[in-house]
């Protein structure tokens, strides 16, 4: 790490003015989780100058719902939200999404303001200085994006321009799937972005002098049917290779509201618009939510290594809308490592006829 | 059984235990020093280049900057097997590579002063492909080594080195064959094992020509052997070998981080810590060698196999320093498992600009099985064998001859191992899951079950020579000199639990040194499974020599022969009548007794592993997950139960199992940067994910030493990548033959991946 300014900011406004006098040299720290891989790898061009500690602003942590918004503040942990009962009841994909963001050490600091304004995870991007310097690309202000003719196994497929890293926040796709909107402030006062349009492929729709400090979702009128559904190649940790949130609702077997996201696969979070039109006013079944599925994916124009993606997307679509809710999240209470339950240890003579004799040192089965 | 025995055979406490588990064992990071540096690395940004100037004047002002060091101001020392590569060179040859050493006050100011360092480089050509690298006009890494191939042979292992596998008639091999399958497989993904602990050192210089190291690595007495010969052979080096936070076989040798921290020790005066980050674990230390193998294969009916012919070509990346060891003992190896009677079998180790291959676990044998064992199963597949009685088949019988690595012709002694076999293939249920070839186990909507077998053996558990002394204390306690690094599996204390065996005294009452090889005899070092039979046996003879001259000096006050002597816990008895005796005292207050032990070189025993996994593939998302492995050995004697399950549950990761599941460092085949160094996006296996695992452990006495025991930790990750390859491919029905399996991979060999028009700007 290098040296660099520390404040802690006691109000929103605090933060927002320090922001705009360090004209783009500083950067919040919510939980940091995010942060700490940029000062420790120096994948930017420019370090930071200044830190801008916003846990010391009080006020901002709240899951709250009034008569139009479901509000909450973005300093709220994604511990917090994948706990909160008002959620896990009504708007059960955000507490899901926000659950399955790597580790529960991770998710007892990360906020969700941060889960929304992290940075990409293209390899090239992140690439640290430390190995023969950063990689310089469109998304750092130099040259082409090196994944489209380079190792683009995670990268868009939908919606890449110049730059084609995907957005790797997982309570984005659950945001976008409920209309939400972010309330922003900047030194000029607040405005309003809808989360589906945040995103574009070369940056965040934030102002380096602006911070999110509520995240606003439409209430909901009735509890809908709603299936968040996370691809990774290891349960937790890991960033999404996919991920899809879906909505439903029915009336007398026919859909009345349909409503389909899809996250990591563009640079910001894809709404399956045509898919949604699709499904209002049909049955939901499984051959209609493979068409929508189909639908969803019709605009995809893979690169070189990732059309698999497609696959995946398509039928995470389909099990989302089918409410097939199979991808297992784990619990948060991690049980203790035991190192003789890990495993069976059959200690076995060799003089005497197989499957038989066979001592079991520890654990309990044995065939 | 343990019934015999007082110690061996039970579990016992670690002797490191508490310090382990309450963060009281100091590793190399945790030790202190007055004056200490932090040394750093400038790293190259380039696969391939010439240093055309390099200015380090801006560096050298920086406040706390101590030394700046390039290739002009060291020493011509070399490391690599040949001796070419230069610690610090003229030419860069991977990203990563070593442009200039830093030592300052601090990290943040020796990483500060890295970037003060102007460098113009003059940019070459690199190759990152074996065969390329091969082909008339590629790029040369070295002068030295036209084509890129590295002079075969390992010269430690004799003037005959095993480089290939050639004996009797192929041609008439070939004739024999009711089935001929002809291929190129490949185990390319140059999965790296990173233990927890980053590579590192402490490196203090004497003048005029003695330096002292503190070094986290596996075999710390070798380390001074290496270094001796890569510093011009007029340096007198010493090393402590600290706790090793886990190797896996990388940390075998740490030369050129080691020769860093003494050049800049050497520069400065003094002591300087050279600690690797996580990144440059990944990127800038050894990886496991990539292996590609195009062979040809023979088999009968019966699953005999007439004929092996083909090329193994070996990636070595930027340098080799073990890698002609691996092709040695991974051709002796292929000899273990494929009971063959012709073959012609040729090598090659080939340089390629990314960071340097080194020893991992599997050592050579598991790379190229992983390449053969996909060309094996074609041929089954086509005589519909059951792949369990064509290991069992096949797998080296006692009677039985093969090459070793020194290239001399051996006849196995050991047991057969069907037995374990057999009985790991009924703990896993085989029969009952076994369908034939490209048929799963089961299918439930679009999840398709499948199941696999994999099979590894060493006859490198007698390799190398150890030292060990025992002294015997006249207050009954021991103290057991061995130059052994604890790096993991519990070693340490099982050597204690050998010498307290043989002279039944408490293991409380038995110490180890620390592994300092300037009080130690020599010791290569806990390679391959070589634990048990070859460093174990040093320290039993030790032992037993201690024993042997304590009953010389007691024998006269007890009037007996020494022959007619016994002891236990601290004394001496006569074994017909063992109230005429005496405590260890009677030796004297002013003495001490030592026992030395020695143990050559035994190539005619092996161990074996085979490893029965079952996966199941999602064939929507292309998802395989692990569901349940089981490991089969036989050991002969089990010394340290829980250690021996720890070793055996290790097949998962280490670039085990799991580098055929999700394991792999993405090198960037343009530009030559590894794209995955750090934790998210190298995919190691987590504790939450862990398969159900049943370990399946005979112990048939075998003739090794006192404990009839042989080693075999190393091997549990090796059957596991091929075993998991052949359960994808039973499960979809179609084969799959690269690593690891992606989703990627699975719904491609599944034909599902729909071609798409590549417009929208992407290529």
């Amino acid at each position: 790490m290098r040296p660099f300014t520390h404040i802690n900011a006691r109000t929103v406004k605090q933060a927002v003015t320090a922001l705009a006098q360090q004209n783009g040299a500083a950067r919040l720290n919510a939980g940091g989780t995010d942060l700490f891989g940029l000062l420790k790898d120096e994948y930017l061009p420019a370090y930071p100058d200044m830190i801008v500690n916003i846990k010391t602003i009080a006020g901002l942590n709240y899951i709250k719902e009034d008569k139009n918004f479901l509000r909450i503040g973005a300093l709220t942990r994604l511990a917090d939200i994948s706990k909160s009962s008002l959620l896990r009841q009504r708007y059960a994909v955000l507490a899901d999404a926000a659950h399955s963001v790597a580790t529960p050490q991770i998710r007892n600091v990360a906020t969700l303001g941060g889960n929304l304004c992290q940075d990409v995870r293209c390899c090239y991007y992140r690439y640290p200085r430390h190995i023969g310097g950063p990689i310089q690309c469109a998304r750092k202000g130099s040259g082409a994006c090196l994944a489209v003719t380079g190792d683009n196994r995670n990268h868009a497929i939908l919606g890449g321009k110049r730059c084609f890293a995907v957005c790797p926040s997982d309570t984005a796709v659950a945001l976008t799937l409920y209309d939400a909107r972010l309330l922003v402030v900047g030194p000029g006062g607040e405005r309003q972005i809808a989360v589906g349009d945040f995103y574009t492929p070369l940056k965040n729709g934030l102002r380096s002098d602006e911070m999110v400090r509520e995240i606003q979702i439409p209430r909901l009128p009735e509890v809908p049917q709603q299936t968040f559904l996370k691809f990774t190649l290891r349960k937790p940790i890991d960033f999404a290779v996919v991920s899809v949130a879906a909505l439903v609702s029915q009336a007398t077997g026919i859909c009345t509201e349909a409503r389909i996201a899809l996250g990591a696969v563009a640079p910001g979070i894809v709404r399956a618009d045509a898919a949604e039109k699709f499904l209002r006013g049909r049955p939901l079944t499984a051959e209609t939510a493979a068409q929508a599925a189909e639908l969803a994916l019709a605009d995809a124009r893979p690169l070189s290594r990732n059309a698999y993606k497609i696959n995946i997307a398509t039928a995470l679509v389909t099990r989302a809308l089918l409410g097939q809710k199979e991808c297992e999240i784990p619990p948060d209470e991690v049980k203790a490592y035991n190192p003789t339950e890990l495993s069976t240890f059959h200690r076995c003579s060799s003089s005497t006829p197989p499957g038989y004799a066979t001592v079991v040192e520890s654990g309990t089965a044995t065939p | 059984m343990s019934d015999e025995y007082r110690f061996i055979g039970r579990s016992t406490r670690r002797k490191d235990a508490t310090e382990v588990v309450t963060g009281a064992t100091r590793y190399v990071n945790d030790l202190k020093f007055a004056e200490l540096l932090h040394g750093k690395v400038l790293r190259s940004p380039h696969p391939h280049a010439n240093l055309k100037s390099i200015d380090k004047s801006r560096a050298e002002q920086l406040p706390g900057v101590k030394a700046v060091l390039t290739w002009e101001d060291v020493p011509d020392w070399k490391g690599g097997t040949p001796r070419i590569t230069r610690v610090l060179d003229s030419k860069v040859r991977y990203v990563g590579d070593a442009v200039a050493l830093v030592a300052a006050t601090t990290e943040d100011i020796a990483r500060q002063a890295l970037s003060l360092i102007d460098v113009e480089y003059e940019l070459l050509p690199a190759v990152f492909d074996v065969d390329a690298a091969m082909q008339p006009g590629a790029p040369q890494l070295y002068e030295q080594l036209p084509g890129n191939i590295v002079t075969p042979g390992m010269p430690a292992f004799g003037p005959n080195s095993l480089r290939e596998v050639v004996m009797g008639d192929v041609e008439q091999g070939f004739g024999e064959a009711d089935v001929i399958i002809e291929g190129t497989f490949g185990y390319e993904n140059i999965p790296n094992p990173i233990p927890p602990e980053p590579p590192g050192a402490v490196a203090l210089w004497e003048e005029p020509n003695r330096v002292t190291l503190w070094v986290s690595n596996q075999a710390s007495y070798l380390d001074t052997i290496i270094l001796h010969h890569v510093f011009g052979r007029k340096v007198e080096v010493r090393t402590h070998g600290a706790a090793c936070g886990g190797s896996f076989g990388t940390k075998l040798l740490s030369w050129q981080l080691q020769s860093h921290a003494v050049l800049l020790s050497k520069a400065t005066g003094r002591p300087v810590k050279l600690i690797y980050s996580k990144e440059e674990h990944i990127a800038a230390f050894v990886l496991r060698p990539g292996s590609r193998m195009q062979a040809r294969v023979g088999m009968k009916k019966g699953g005999t196999v007439t004929a092996v012919s083909g090329k193994w070509l070996v990636d070595t990346g930027f340098y080799s320093m073990t890698t002609q060891a691996q092709v040695a003992v991974g051709c002796g190896e292929i000899q273990l498992m494929t009971r063959c009677a012709n073959w012609d079998l040729q090598t090659a180790v080939v340089c390629t600009n990314r960071n340097a291959s080194g020893g991992v676990r599997g050592f050579g044998g598991q790379e190229l099985k992983c390449s053969f064992i996909p060309l094996l199963c074609q041929a089954m597949e086509q005589l519909d064998l059951d792949p369990v009685e064509f290991i069992k088949k096949n797998y080296v019988k006692p009677g039985d001859g093969y090459f070793w690595r020194d290239g001399a012709w051996y006849t196995y002694r050991g047991i057969d191992y069907s037995d374990s076999m057999e009985q790991g293939a009924q703990c896993f249920g085989w029969k009952e899951n076994w369908q034939g070839w490209l048929q799963p186990s089961s299918v439930a909507g679009t999840k398709r079950r499948g199941v696999g077998v994999g099979v590894h053996g060493n006859a490198d558990i007698g390799e190398d020579s150890s030292e060990a002394h025992v002294r015997l204390n006249p207050d009954g306690s021991v103290l057991l000199f061995s130059c052994i690094t604890e790096h993991g599996t519990g070693q340490r204390s099982n050597y204690v639990k050998m010498v307290a065996e043989v002279l039944q005294v408490p293991m409380e009452r038995v110490s180890i040194t620390d592994a300092d090889s300037q009080i130690n005899p020599f010791e290569y070092g806990p390679f391959g499974s070589r634990g048990t039979y070859a460093i174990g046996s040093a320290a039993i003879r030790a032992a037993e020599d201690a024993r042997r001259q304590l009953f010389e000096i007691i024998a006269p006050r007890l009037k007996a022969r020494p022959d007619e002597l016994d002891t236990a816990d601290g004394v001496v008895f006569v074994t017909a009548d063992p109230d005429r005796r005496t405590s260890w005292r009677a030796m004297g207050h002013e003495r001490t007794i030592l026992g030395y032990g020695r143990f050559d070189p035994d190539f005619t025993l092996a161990n074996c592993m085979t490893t029965f996994v079952e996966v199941e593939v999602d064939t929507e998302t292309g998802k395989v997950d692990l569901l349940r492995v089981v490991n089969a050995t036989d050991v002969g004697q089990i010394i340290d139960p829980p250690g021996l399950e720890g070793q055996l549950n290790g097949c998962l990761g280490s670039s085990g199992i799991d580098s055929a599941l999700f394991e792999e460092t993405v090198l960037d085949d343009r530009t030559g940067h590894i794209l995955n160094a750090n934790m998210i996006d190298y995919k190691w296996r987590t504790f939450s994910e862990l398969p159900s695992i049943d370990n399946v452990v005979l112990e048939t006495p075998v003739d090794s030493n006192r404990f009839k025991a042989i080693g075999v930790g190393e091997v549990a990750t090796s059957p596991g990548p091929m075993a998991i390859l052949m359960a994808v491919s039973n499960a979809i029905g179609v084969w799959l033959h690269e690593y690891p399996a992606t989703p990627e991979r699975v719904l491609k060999a599944l034909g599902r991946v729909k071609a798409r028009s590549h417009t929208g700007g992407a290529a």
